[in-house]
Parts: structure tokens; sequence; C-alpha cells
């Protein structure tokens, strides 16, 4: 059979490929999610929960552009938290422990609603060109979809191979099918595909847990949300637990490590090191007699519990073992295994900065087909992607963030500039500008771009310019108001002198942190005293102030190689006084620019200075 | 169109120069670097044996330079590098014609005349580093040994060259990363039971980096002398004799091409070698009005070179009858400079007691310019002086560019404020924005691009992962 042609293809349905299909259907194009079961959309395969520190920055930018991670993870909610409050706002993270089941209902609910989505119960099998431009894709059931632009969203379902003990599925998550085909023909055009690999805990049933023996972890009040467009009243949360090893659980582990596909030899692919298995834990750092791990409810209307921690493909007698000798865990009932599950990718720097491939025109990949791993990351990538497909159809500029203008730069930059050798994560030590890229900023870094691309209802875009104003009054503010000692009284412990200062002065004192600040900035600022976010964002831009300014300075020095763009018509190879090693690196991965290119994997700063002279040369006589 | 500095930079051209130093000698070398130096050798070469007209790499060819009227310049040795094996990492040939400017400036016309392009100063080092051959710290100090005069600056730069020095920042930068690791783990990793070092024991790392840093710092004032020279200046009263010392010292000593040529100046200043190290003599007498009368103009310039030498000679003349008033009057304002007192004109005076006195109380070292009495033991006086400033040469770790010793100096402040945030605890990522611009100051010193390499020490150290 044919279907009806669509503007872009999408292959999967996982948090990526939604965000890629919502954004081009905002920017009026038509899409097809092909997928193998429509109802999965945005499941959450691991751990059931949004944010966390580094993750909860792209949330924020994704919703900023209009993408739905946010609003979900807000409406699915059953915990919320604000982690490292103790430290400075540039590193605050916001994590919601969300409902699975809701999640994913919400999101094939806003699906279900947009007419220019239709979702397709497939399995991609084959993609199709012509003159190096994409064509469409061929499924494995026969079926042809045309189209000018496919985003490959594949997941863990690329050639995914799951390992549980000696025991070797194929399967991209558990109980599932996987789509090999795919590989064979990116293998056919020309594509360098590897493996990685990543792994889950068994799940719980809840109800055979010893809760008494665990530590209680409540959610935050006032419950920290990811979106603005959220409305949501205050509810009783649902806490999570804290729970440790035993000796006896190390053990049985090491007892039992050879059986582990891992080191047994059975499964050599890389994984993050920042997610080992359980097993990984006990016998890198032996030295450690326990580990903790955090017990997440999987959502209200049901009783099975995610083990954060305890990620094993160790086979099943040994899991069961195990996990029943951690604390609370005695009588545990495993519901579902713990397994490892391999599958293909496509190091990333065989794709540009705007996500589409050096090799087929039209082409782009989201997610972990380009080695990332998490929701966030995926969802981030595949929002760009959705963009960037419908620029591509519309022939206009890709849209790239930079290093300083948000994590989701940072990510892709990362992503094209090196070689992927575990699962990529975010981290905030990533992001080298981290202060001038915060949760708290996240729309006033992406509002142009929000509203240069339609991304987002004006209605929603003016509120935020409101709020942008109220800050400024705010800032104003705070630079005027001056503390009396009876203000000031208060925080005589923290305090060095007590002279008289302003608001904006006593903001910049160290000792104090903001949320100790909040209620002299509410005394003075009461027009603003139902609003604490206008005092909580012009506080922490005061705060931050000198600081921002000397990694301003460094920003500029970056911009200017950013600007330095190559045209897609220099010819590296052309560059006489250039290593081999450094000209064929330039002509596959093709940097974007002078700062791309400085920043890839081999180049040393003579390379770049070569291009650079080439570059100004090429430019001179174009 | 194309600036002249683009133009020297790219690979395009083929350069030549004559890489031997100007002057009468055996044997002169001119060096070619770029994609046509095979071409242009072999169109003026003819070899002596027929069979031996093709250039092998690294294969010495015997044979004549010829002109374009194939008329023979000179008996010749060439040697082709291909550009995988050459300093420059371009296609390089080397020739070497007999001695004599004239032959070689000769022979470099007809390859200019050819198409070749004059290289200009450290062109073929900037080619070696542009092509990825030798790293920024590297490249510098190939320059520092071209213009090593002395044994001890050549030491230094070969130092430098070998890479220890390379090595010692790279090692220095090392341990900021792990520090930075450590405050880093705590902002990406809170819930993770990762156990960060105690504040007080990164604060005390902190200082002994800071501690390793500055004595590298402080190396510069010794590294200083070695490239710039020891700064000997000369002063005294009109007449006193400086002129006749400046002009004994370089009649006795080897005089040196002065490294800084080019810069005007109102006063006389010349280079020898003494005790191996080169010795910038200063004469202050240009400074200084004649008829006795000091005028206010030339005693702030007076001043202001003394301020800047590494020694003062002061000069008295003993056949003054106030000599040791004027003396005691001059020293009142330097006494804690490091300097030695001549009495000149020992031979036209006989001394009494109580000058004697006078003389042994102050260290007074009397001599005679016209007699070159005494001007031995001065100099051994002066050749100790200088060794007592040179800084400890057995590491080979001593700064000698004003580039590095800026360097150093930010990571040095940078890693004070870092320092001082940890101790008040304050929010970590303030502390790592220093470190991480510390780690970036020391990363330019040798070229070397900032990567992030701060995951790496996470996650070899701590247990990370739920």
């Amino acid at each position: 059979m044919t279907y009806k042609d669509f503007d872009i293809v999408i292959i999967g349905g996982g948090h990526a490929g939604v965000e890629a299909a919502l954004a081009a259907s905002r920017m009026g194009k038509t899409s097809a999610i092909v997928t193998m079961d429509a109802k999965k959309l945005a499941l959450m395969s691991c751990n059931p929960a949004i944010g966390g520190i580094g993750k909860s920055h792209v949330v924020k930018e994704i919703d900023a552009l209009g993408g739905i991670m946010g609003m979900a993870a807000d409406a699915s909610g059953i915990q919320f938290r604000r982690l490292n409050l103790s430290r400075g706002p540039a590193v605050w993270s916001t994590r919601v422990q969300c409902d699975r089941r809701y999640y994913n209902d919400y999101v094939v609910e806003h699906v279900s609603g947009e007419a220019r989505i239709e979702v397709i119960e497939d399995l991609a099998g084959e993609i199709l060109t012509e003159n190096g431009r994409v064509k469409g894709i061929r499924t494995e059931s026969g079926a042809l979809i045309q189209c000018g632009a496919i985003i490959v969203a594949t997941g863990t379902f690329l050639g995914g191979l799951i390992h549980i003990g000696e025991k070797k599925i194929k399967a991209g998550r558990f109980g599932e099918n996987a789509a090999y085909k795919l590989s064979d023909s990116f293998r056919e055009l020309g594509f360098e595909i590897s493996r990685l690999k990543t792994g889950t805990p068994p799940r719980l049933n809840g109800d055979s847990i010893d809760w008494d023996k665990c530590q209680i972890q409540p959610g935050d009040e006032p419950m920290p949300l990811f979106s603005h467009q959220t409305k949501r009243d205050a509810f009783k949360q649902t806490p999570c637990y804290l729970t440790y090893t035993t000796a006896k659980t190390k053990e049985i582990i090491l007892e039992n490590i050879k059986r582990s596909p891992i080191f047994s030899g059975q499964l050599n692919s890389a994984g993050p090191r920042y997610c080992p298995s359980i097993e990984d834990k006990f016998y890198r750092f032996v030295d450690k007699p326990r580990h903790q791990l955090f017990l997440e409810p999987e959502g209200n209307g049901t009783s099975e519990v995610y083990p954060n921690g305890f990620s094993t493909s160790l086979p099943e007698d040994v899991q069961a073992a195990a996990i029943k000798t951690v604390t609370g865990l005695e009588q545990v009932e495993i519901t579902r295994p713990g397994y490892a599950v391999e599958y293909d990718y496509c190091p990333a720097r065989q794709i540009k900065a705007n996500l589409e491939t050096h090799l087929v025109k039209g082409l782009f990949f989201a997610g972990q087909i380009n080695g990332t791993s998490g929701y966030e990351e995926a969802a981030g990538q595949g929002l760009m992607a959705g963009i960037n497909a419908v620029l591509h159809l519309e022939k206009e500029p890709p849209f790239i963030l930079d290093r300083s203008e948000g994590y989701i730069g940072v990510m892709i930059d990362d992503l094209t500039t090196r070689s992927t050798t575990e699962p990529y994560r975010l981290f905030t030590s990533r992001a080298e500008y981290r202060l001038s890229m915060r949760e708290d900023n996240a729309r006033d870094r992406m509002a142009d771009y929000a509203r240069k691309y339609n991304l987002l209802p004006k209605a929603v875009l003016n509120s935020f310019r409101e709020l942008q104003s109220k800050t400024e009054t705010a800032i104003l503010s705070f630079k005027k108001v001056r503390l009396a000692a009876v203000d000031l009284g208060k925080y005589a412990n923290e305090l060095n002198n007590m002279n008289s200062m302003t608001l904006e002065h006593f903001l910049k004192q160290p000792q104090i942190s903001i949320e100790k600040a909040m209620p002299l900035l509410v005394l003075h600022n009461s027009e603003f005293a139902d609003q604490p976010e206008v005092l909580e964002r012009a506080a922490i831009i005061i705060r931050y102030q000198g600081y921002i300014e000397k990694q301003q300075r460094e920003i500029n020095k970056f911009k200017k190689l950013e600007h330095e763009t190559i045209p897609e018509d220099f010819v590296f190879q052309a560059i006489t006084g250039l290593k081999q090693e450094a000209t064929e690196k330039f002509q596959r991965f093709r940097p974007d620019s002078l700062g791309q290119a400085s920043r890839m994997e081999g180049i040393t700063p003579g390379d770049v200075a070569v291009l650079s002279v080439h570059l100004k040369r090429h430019k001179a006589t174009a | 169109m194309t600036s002249a500095s683009q133009k020297s930079s790219t690979n395009e051209d083929t350069i030549v120069a004559i890489i031997t130093p100007p002057g009468e000698g055996g044997i002169a070398a001119i060096r070619l670097a770029g994609g046509q130096s095979l071409a242009l050798l072999s169109k003026h070469f003819r070899a002596v044996r027929k069979n031996e007209s093709d250039f092998k790499p690294f294969l010495m060819r015997y044979g004549f330079f010829v002109d374009d009227k194939l008329e023979k310049i000179d008996e010749i040795l060439a040697v082709f590098m291909p550009k995988e094996r050459s300093y420059t990492g371009l296609e390089q040939i080397e020739i070497f014609s007999h001695g004599g400017s004239l032959v070689a400036k000769k022979i470099q016309e007809i390859l200019l005349k050819s198409g070749a392009r004059a290289a200009e100063p450290g062109e073929f080092t900037k080619l070696a580093f542009l092509s990825g051959r030798i790293d920024l710290s590297k490249a510098e100090a190939v320059a520092e040994i071209i213009e090593a005069n002395t044994q001890k600056s050549f030491d230094v730069a070969r130092e430098h060259l070998i890479g220890n020095y390379s090595k010692h920042i790279e090692k220095l930068r090392t341990e900021l990363i792990e520090i930075l690791a450590e405050v880093e783990a705590s902002i990406d990793f809170p819930e993770e039971e990762i156990d960060p070092e105690e504040t007080s024991k990164l604060v005390k790392r902190l200082s002994n980096l800071a501690r390793s840093i500055k004595e590298l710092a402080d190396s510069y004032s010794g590294g200083r002398i070695i490239s710039e020279g020891f700064k000997v200046a000369i002063a005294g009263r009109p007449n006193a004799g400086k002129s006749s010392l400046f002009n004994l010292l370089l009649k006795q000593e080897r005089a040196l091409v002065t490294p800084t040529p080019g810069t005007t100046r109102d006063y006389l200043s010349e280079w020898i070698e003494l005790g191996g190290q080169a010795v910038n003599i200063i004469d202050t007498a240009g400074l200084r009005s004649g008829g006795g009368v000091i005028e206010k103009a030339g005693q702030s310039s007076a001043k202001k070179i003394m301020n800047q030498a590494d020694l003062i000679v002061w000069m008295a003349d003993l056949s003054q009858k106030k000599w040791a008033d004027f003396l005691s009057e001059d020293l009142s304002e330097d006494l804690n400079r490091n300097s030695i007192i001549l009495g000149n004109k020992i031979d036209k005076v006989s001394l009494d007691e109580k000058t004697k006195k006078f003389i042994s109380d102050h260290n007074v070292l009397p001599l005679s310019c016209l007699t070159s009495q005494g001007v031995d033991s001065f100099k051994s006086v002066l050749v100790n002086r200088i060794a007592e400033s040179m800084p400890d040469l057995t590491s080979g770790l001593v700064v000698t560019s004003a580039r590095h010793m800026q360097k150093l100096k930010s990571a040095l402040d940078e890693i004070a404020q870092a320092k001082s945030k940890l101790a008040e605890n304050q929010s970590p990522e303030l502390t790592a924005l220093d470190l991480r611009q510390a780690a970036s100051e020391l990363a330019e010193i040798t070229g070397r691009i900032y990567n992030e390499d701060i995951l790496g020490q996470i996650f070899s150290k701590f247990c990370i992962g739920k």
C-alpha cells in the first residue's frame, strides 16, 4: 500500500519523535510518526522522572520553544523537587517524579489533537533517496511514504538486543520488537554505525516493600513547575524513599558477576559511566561497602516501584536473590526483570549542527541514534530536528543554538565535534557559560526564537514580555531601596557589617541566599508580593551581575570564532598547509564555523590557524 | 586582495632564506619551504654524476647550482625533505653552498627570481607551529634558541624545546582540573554519596598549587635576565670615568649583537658576554649635561634607567676632593639596591688612613680605567653578582616569556579568588568559574585549547550513578 505524502516522516514515537512532530505541526507542516505502537508515544522506558541536574535546563528550554515535555511532566507529576537549592541559582534543577501512565496518555491525547500529525503503526525498513536527497521511506510491511524530510528517532529500537544474564532477546524494549532492516539501509547509504548499551533495573511490587525501613524523601512545597502554561493546584505529593544495599548484596553480586553479560564478554558495547549497573558499581568501587537506592513510585494508580540505582543485566535468579538483601526489600516481589539493551547509533560527527546528516540532504537524526541517553536530551534534539526539517523544506537558514545560548546548544555542539565513547548525557559542568544559562532565564534566552518560528501562542509570549518588564522594574527598585538597621537586624549572623546598604548590595552578600533574602524583597516591593517569580528573577540577576560580566567577556571571545562561518562551497582539500588528518576530518565532518572546527577532536590550534587564514582569503576573493 | 600578513602565513608560497649567520664562514645554508621547493631546486641543480640527479628524501646530492643561463654559480650539496618529515610540515630543501655572504646571496636571488618569496623572520618556525609539528611554547622556544647568544640562554631554550616546560605546565593544569572536578562533582551529583574532599583539604591543595605556579612565575626575574640580558647601569658624577669604564669593558669582552635592535635612545647601551651571561651595560653619562650641573630632566631619565637595572655600578672619582661626600649623597637614596661602588683613578692618588677606612667600610673597589689596575677584580665581583641573581637552572623550568608570565599571573589571581570563595563557603559554581578561568590561562601557555576533561576526572574517582 501507499500512504499519502507527508512533509516530514518521523521514525520513532518517543520523546524525540513527538517533539519533532509537534514543532513541525506548529510551523504548519504535516508529519507522519511511524511507530510500532501508537499508544506508546513518549513512553518513559526507564525511570519515571523528568528533569534533574543539567537535564532540567533542557526541559525549560524545550518549554520556552513550545515543546510538550515540560507541560506533560507538570501535568503527570506526583512529586516535585528543586535540587541543588543550597548552591547558586545557576545550578538549581527541577525534577519531577511522574505517573508513567498519565504522562504517556497526556502526550497521546495531545498528538491526536493535532490535525497535521498522523501516527502510523508500522516498522520503518528503508530510507529512500534520490540524488542525495530523501524521497521517502519503505516500511517493513512494504508500504511507501513519500516526504521531503525524514527525522530518525529510533531510540534503543535500532538493532535493539536485550541481555538478561545469558539470555538474549531481539527487542528495543522489554516485550516489544526492534528494527533491524533500517540499520542495513543506513549502512547502504554509507553511514558509520556503532553500538552502545544502556540498562534498566527490575521493577518491584510496592506492596511487598517494608517502607518503614526506608528513609522518606518528600516533595518540595510550593511545587516547582517546568512550564508557565501549567496551572496546577497544590496536592498531596507522593514521596520517594531512600534505602541501601547490604554486605550480603555485595557478596551475591560479586559471586555471580561472571554471569553478567558485561563481565562474561557477551556484551562489549560501552554503557554510561554515570549510570553504571549495580554489578559494575560493586566491581569498580570495591572498597565501597554499600550503595544507595532510590525507590520511586511509578504512578498513583499502580503499586509498581522503580529501584533507581539497581540497573542490572544479571540473570533473573541472581536479580531476585540480590534485591532481597536490600534493606526494606527482604520480601520484595519483582514484577519485571532488569536488563541491558544494546542498540545501533550513528556517531554524531555524521550530522551537522542542524542535526541533518552530511550524507543525505533532508535526513535528520535525533536522540539515541546520535549517541545520547535520556528523555530530555532526546526531546531537545527532536524539537530542534523538527524545526530544522521545516526550515529545510522552506529553504530557510537553519536554527542553531550556540554553546552560550542554551544547554541544547552545548549538547548538539558536543555531539557534532567529539566522538561518543559512552551514551551522552548533560551535566551543568559541560556548559562553560553556566552562570548565564539558568532555568530562570530559559525563556529570556529562547523568546526571540519562539517568536521568530511561531512556536508559542502570542498570548504566552506577551505575558512573558510583561514578566520581563516587571523584572526590570524590580531590579531598579532593588538599586534604590536602602535597608535600615531594623531590616538588617534579622541577618546579624550572616552579615559582616550592619551598615545601611541598598537591597542590591545586600543581595550581593555571599552569605545571604536568595531564599533567605525573600522576606525583605517582598517587604520592600509589595507590588510583587504575590509574584515571587519576579523578585526571584531580579534577585538572581543582581546576585550574579559581576560574574556574568566576567563570563560575558569569554562569551564575546567565543562568539567571534562562532561567527567565522565556513561556507558550504569551501573546499578543505585546497588548503595546502594542513595535515592530511586534519584535512580529512574537516572535509568529512564539515565544521560550520571556525569555532566548531577548533573544538573538533584531534584538531590542533595550528590547524585552526591555517584554516582561518585560508577562510579569510576565500571570503576576500568570493 | 590579500594583506601582507595573510600572505606570510599561507603555504601556497615557497619561501626562501639564508639560514646561516651573515659574514664569512666555511659553509652557508639556504632553505626553501613550500610546494615548489623541489621544482625550484631541480631547475637550478645540475648533478656532478648524471645518475645522481634525482632527489630522494634525506639523501644528500652533490652538484652545481646554475642560474637561468645555466651558468655555474657554485658547487653545492643539497638535500630534499618531504613534507611528512620536514620541520615546517611543507616540502623542504636545504642547500649548502660555499661560505661568504656573496655566494649564498646570489643563490637566494636566483631562487627569488624563479618565483620563491623571501621568508619573513621566524616564518619557518611559524609554519612548523601551523602544521602542528610543535606546540606554541615549543615554537617560542625555537625562537629563543635562535636568539640565544649565551650558553645559559641556550640551555633554558633547549629545555623548553624538549618539552619539560610544557609538561610541567600541563602537570599544574592537571592538578587544577582535579580540584575543579571535586567542586563540579558536588554540583552535578548532589544526591550521590560521593563524599567530596573536605573544603579545608581543597583549600590546601589550591595553596600548594598556587605555590608551585608562583615558584615558576618567580623564575621570570631570572628568566628575564636570561632572555633580555643582565642590565648594568654605570652611574656617577660627571667625569668620574663612566664612559672610560664602558669603553674598557667593550674592548676587553666579547661584544654581542643586540637582541633588541632599532630602539631610539639617548644613552649608550651595549652588550657583552661576561661569565657566560649576556650583559647589557648602559652608560648613563649621556643623561647628564656637562659642567657638573645635574639637569632635572636628565636626572629623572637616569633614575628610570637605574630603576630598571639589575645592578648599578657607582663610580666615584678618587681624585676629587669631595668624592666621599658626593658618594654618600648619591647612595643615600638607593641603599637597598644591588650595587658595586668603584673608586676610579686610583693611579692618580695616594690614600690616607681615613680614606682607606672609608673605602673598606663602604666596600669601594679601587681601580683605574687608565691603567686597568683593579679592573679584573671588579669583573670577578661583577660575575659573582650576576651569578647570584641567576635562577637555578638545573630543572630547566624557567619562565622567559612575558606572555607566559602574564598568563601565570592571571592564573594565580583566579586561584586566589577561588580559594577565598571556597574558604568562605560560597556557592560552588562561582568557585568553579574562577578555577576554569585559571585552567584556561594555563592551557593558553602551551597553546592547547581548553578541553572538557573534568567529567573524566569525576567518573574515575567517584562512584556515580543511580
